[in-house]
């Protein structure tokens, strides 16, 4: 599967970490990616100048006719990477479909040393971008239908397909969009229209324009209706000579390779965005509702949160028996809340007036009756 | 604010001010029980006519009352696909955290989008008048965080297309 990045970090990493390694070392890695990529990275105390890189990918198969191996094409465009440095080993490693012997004594010092490694790394999109330039280049011209070449189906992973079709002015990559929720083909959908919006304007007259539509185009007529049963709808990309001139068609084929991540990409990061959006707006809503969570005691506790929010020096200036008589107050009134739970308007007047506990004269106070 | 907005508004509040009038009483069935009788409806005594406000077909409000609770229904707008996704998500994040607003309900009532669910004991401790602000408010609240949030989705996309086209050029 295509990526935005051409080259594989952890590839990256374990090739830079055999190449800066004081003492020579043995690896025998096995990197997996995307769950379809896998890597053999290899190295051994007896040969400590070489290591052995093998790669399996999944190759862009035209339909039910699997190409087993790579082209020719396929193979000068690896050993073009680097070609000090890279060696391809005939036959392949069991279960791989390349083989890369790497003189790592060759590899320049200093900062080209990162660049040379960055490009053995990108082996796997090398691979991949040369068999769909290689398909655009030479499509066999006796498929024809119709006046036109016969759609060439490209699987480079099982659910994400897209065609080729070649015609008299222009190649057509058409890409059936599928995905597994019903939010995600209406974030997609929205994306899609908003880049046929763009793409038809007059400012990008130079790329490839595009369009969306919820039904196959007729160009994919007579293709398996399983391939064609979508719920995100077509999106065409109309290429025509100009796109794929000198170094133009390494970016032209890149960006159709990695349409589907984007897109995908695109949608997932709108969905962290949508959630990270009403996360806050709920803090903004929850807030509001403070404000109306005042009860009776509105007053007092204004003051008394005035008095607590105001600067700590005011509470520290209150003599210890006013803070003391003040905290037995808040104390006092709790007490009463739990114990008056139940209002009934009026009760607290009858209450002071019939209820209370009459008070006894000291006998200080008393007044002998003569 | 439109003018129909207004209006549909000042109905709620009106409708709002007249039904928040309640009163604690425990349940007729069950002893030592106290519930909101506008959930069980168990005794029809204590229901008040439901009031349903409609600004359009696709908005609407519905207020139950009962002696001793309210419930406010409320059905957003939703004027394409994507609207209707945002709306379900967000009214659906602040159901699941209606602990944080006390009056709001966990579950809508069928047929809307958000309820909630007042009863005495929010009017003992929370402002009346400040309780229907806050209804009203939220209502306004939602429909722009609806139509900002849709605004965000189609700009981001915008966005995201135009880096993309870039790579041909």
């Amino acid at each position: 599967m295509a990526c935005f990045e051409r080259a594989s970090p952890s590839l990256k990493k374990i090739l830079l970490q055999l190449y800066r390694a004081d003492k020579p070392i043995e690896i025998d890695h096995h990197l997996h990616e995307f769950g379809s990529v896998e890597y053999h990275v290899q190295s051994s105390l007896s040969d400590p100048q070489h290591a052995y890189l093998s790669i399996s990918t999944p190759l862009l198969s035209q339909g039910d006719l699997l190409s087993y191996g790579l082209s020719h094409y396929s193979m000068e465009m690896v050993k073009a990477i680097s070609l000090d440095v890279v060696e391809i080993v005939q036959p392949a490693k069991e279960g791989y479909q390349l083989t890369l012997r790497l003189n790592l004594s060759k590899i320049p010092r200093g900062k080209d040393s990162m660049k040379v490694i960055s490009e053995i790394s990108t082996v796997q999109a090398t691979i991949l971008s040369s068999q769909l330039k290689e398909m655009l280049w030479t499509v066999n011209s006796e498929d024809t239908f119709q006046g036109m070449c016969k759609p060439i189906k490209l699987v480079y992973h099982p659910r994400e397909t897209f065609y080729v079709i070649k015609q008299p002015l222009k190649i057509a990559a058409v890409f059936p969009m599928r995905f597994k929720e019903h939010s995600d083909v209406i974030i997609a959908t929205a994306f899609l229209q908003e880049l046929t919006d763009v793409g038809s304007s007059k400012k990008w007259a130079k790329v490839p324009p595009c369009c969306w539509a919820p039904i196959p185009p007729p160009e994919l007529r007579g293709e398996p209706f399983e391939d064609l049963s979508t719920n995100g709808g077509f999106v065409t990309f109309d290429i025509y000579p100009r796109h794929i001139e000198g170094k133009r068609l390494d970016k032209t084929v890149w960006s159709l390779l990695n349409f589907y991540a984007y897109v995908k990409y695109h949608v997932k990061c709108t969905k962290g965005f949508i959630q990270r959006r009403m996360r806050k707006r709920l803090e903004s809503l929850v807030e509001t509702l403070q404000g109306p969570n005042l009860g009776e005691d509105e007053q007092t506790e204004k003051v008394q949160g005035n008095a607590r929010c105001s600067c700590v020096g005011k509470s520290v200036r209150l003599p210890k028996f006013k803070m003391l008589k003040r905290k037995y107050g808040d104390f006092t009134r709790k007490i009463k809340k739990l114990r008056f739970r139940i209002k009934i308007h009026g009760f607290r007047r009858f209450r002071q007036r019939w209820l209370t506990i009459p008070k006894f004269s000291s006998s200080m106070g008393y007044t002998k009756l003569d | 604010m439109s003018n129909t907005l207004r209006l549909y508004l000042a109905c709620i509040r009106n409708t709002l001010d007249a039904a928040l009038c309640l009163q604690n009483f425990p349940c007729q069935e069950v002893e030592r029980h106290n519930k909101p009788e506008v959930e069980l409806k168990t005794s029809p005594e204590l229901l008040l006519n439901p009031i349903l406000i409609c600004r359009n077909e696709a908005e609407k409000c519905l207020i139950e009352t009962s002696i001793n609770s309210l419930r406010i229904s409320l059905k957003v707008k939703q004027a394409d696909e994507l609207e209707n996704i945002l709306t379900k998500k967000f009214l659906r994040f602040l159901s699941m955290r209606a602990e944080a607003f006390q009056v709001l309900r966990r579950k809508p009532v069928q047929g809307y989008d958000i309820s909630f669910l007042i009863t005495n004991y929010h009017c003992e401790e929370m402002q009346k008048h400040k309780l229907i602000d806050f209804i009203v408010q939220f209502m306004e609240d939602i429909d722009k965080e609806i139509s900002e949030l849709k605004m965000s989705v189609n700009t981001r996309g915008r966005l995201v297309a135009t880096e993309f086209l870039k790579q041909f050029v």
